[in-house]
């Protein structure tokens, strides 16, 4: 019994150190293509506020992160924020099903090799992570408690950053 | 082993400076450590100052603002010399390969991506983001690939990837053999508009 919650305790201990290495580093850049539209780049949004959903069809609670992450994009694109769905399917035929029938009204990217999840250190789904302007990944959640306030108040934290004055 | 000491030569010379950058930006920036309450001047020195202590402190700050812009501009220089320096030993000119983008006019195509095979092996696969594409068409010149060949014979592939006439899927192909001599090789995929066609071209051009 002991040895079980230890053993549970240090894999959960290892999940968060993973995740947690990339707060405060700058976020690995990637391209991807989208399932409709065009591809996108991660650092062509520099000086925006961006969060990055990862998902995957047989994932029971993306669909509600994915709502969720809607509902926040129709409320603060106005003022900046980015917002990138990133699949890490298998099967890419079935995510694009899925993309189909949870139309977002933000890009829903494909991630085929997974190389930009493992990028990031994604060991559970749906992972929220949250970059701020200067394009350094700030928070990061491996939880589908999307509609917490405290995402509302980082995501309002990201956009009152203001853009850093460079020297060049 | 020429290129590692060389590189190591090169940090041991730029380590004491960027210590001493980043003490100075410490230092700039809490002025109050480094210029701390001034000590009691003595008597003779205090009735004979032609300048207050303030004017003091804001030619010092000058100073040192200046000295951190002096030793930024050597670690920009430095940097730009390091990255030729890291250019000229990855790739010598010997062996060097470039492939370079561009595209003119794309009224008929609209890029979305190219991979290119270099004797049967995949070597590059780059997505272009509108932005990307946009900057092309404005008559930018991409980069695509920079590698090491052997010299002799060899081939070059190159898969296009995008939407053509009428916003359909279009994939091309385009090859080329060419020759690996002493020199760098430099070779261009030119995306181009066939008027009368009404269809995209896709050329590969050897520089010699």
């Amino acid at each position: 019994m002991m040895a079980a919650i230890l053993i549970g305790a240090t894999a959960a201990l290892a999940a968060t150190s993973a995740s947690n290495g990339l707060i405060g580093r700058p976020a690995p850049d990637f391209v991807l293509p989208a399932v409709a539209g065009s591809n996108v780049r991660l650092s062509e949004f520099r000086g925006q506020p961006v969060m990055i959903s990862f998902w995957s069809s047989r994932c029971g609670l993306c669909a509600a992160q994915l709502t969720a992450m809607d509902r926040y994009y129709g409320t603060y694109r106005s003022s900046g924020l980015i917002v990138l769905g990133v699949s890490v399917e298998d099967d890419q035929q079935r995510a694009i099903d899925y993309a189909h029938a949870h139309a977002a009204s933000f890009p829903l990217l494909l991630d085929k090799d997974k190389s930009v999840g493992r990028a990031f250190g994604i060991e559970r789904l749906p992972t929220t992570v949250l970059i701020d302007r200067a394009g350094q990944v700030r928070f990061m959640h491996s939880d589908d408690r999307a509609g917490d306030p405290s995402y509302v108040a980082q995501i309002r934290a990201l956009l009152d950053d203001r853009p850093e004055r460079s020297d060049r | 082993m020429n290129m590692n000491s060389t590189l190591r030569s090169l940090l041991r010379a730029l380590w004491p400076l960027l210590l001493t950058a980043q003490a100075v930006s410490v230092s700039a920036a809490s002025p109050a450590d480094v210029d701390p309450a001034p000590a009691p001047a003595p008597a003779s020195a205090a009735t004979g100052a032609a300048s207050s202590p303030s004017d003091d402190a804001a030619a010092g700050t000058r100073a040192l603002d200046e000295q951190i812009q002096g030793l930024k501009k050597d670690v920009v220089d430095l940097n730009k010399d390091l990255f030729v320096l890291e250019e000229e030993l990855l790739f010598p000119a010997n062996t060097q390969v470039a492939v370079f983008v561009s595209v003119d006019v794309g009224d008929f195509f609209a890029l979305d991506s190219v991979t290119l095979k270099i004797d049967n092996h995949d070597v590059s696969n780059y997505l272009y983001t509108p932005r990307e594409v946009s900057a092309l068409l404005r008559g930018g010149v991409q980069r695509l690939y920079v590698g090491n060949l052997k010299a002799g014979q060899h081939e070059l592939l190159a898969l296009f990837n995008g939407k053509g006439p009428h916003d359909r899927d279009y994939r091309r192909a385009a090859n080329i053999r060419f020759e690996k001599g002493v020199g760098a090789k430099y070779l261009e995929l030119k995306i181009t508009d066939h008027q009368r066609a009404q269809q995209p071209e896709f050329e590969i051009k050897d520089w010699e």
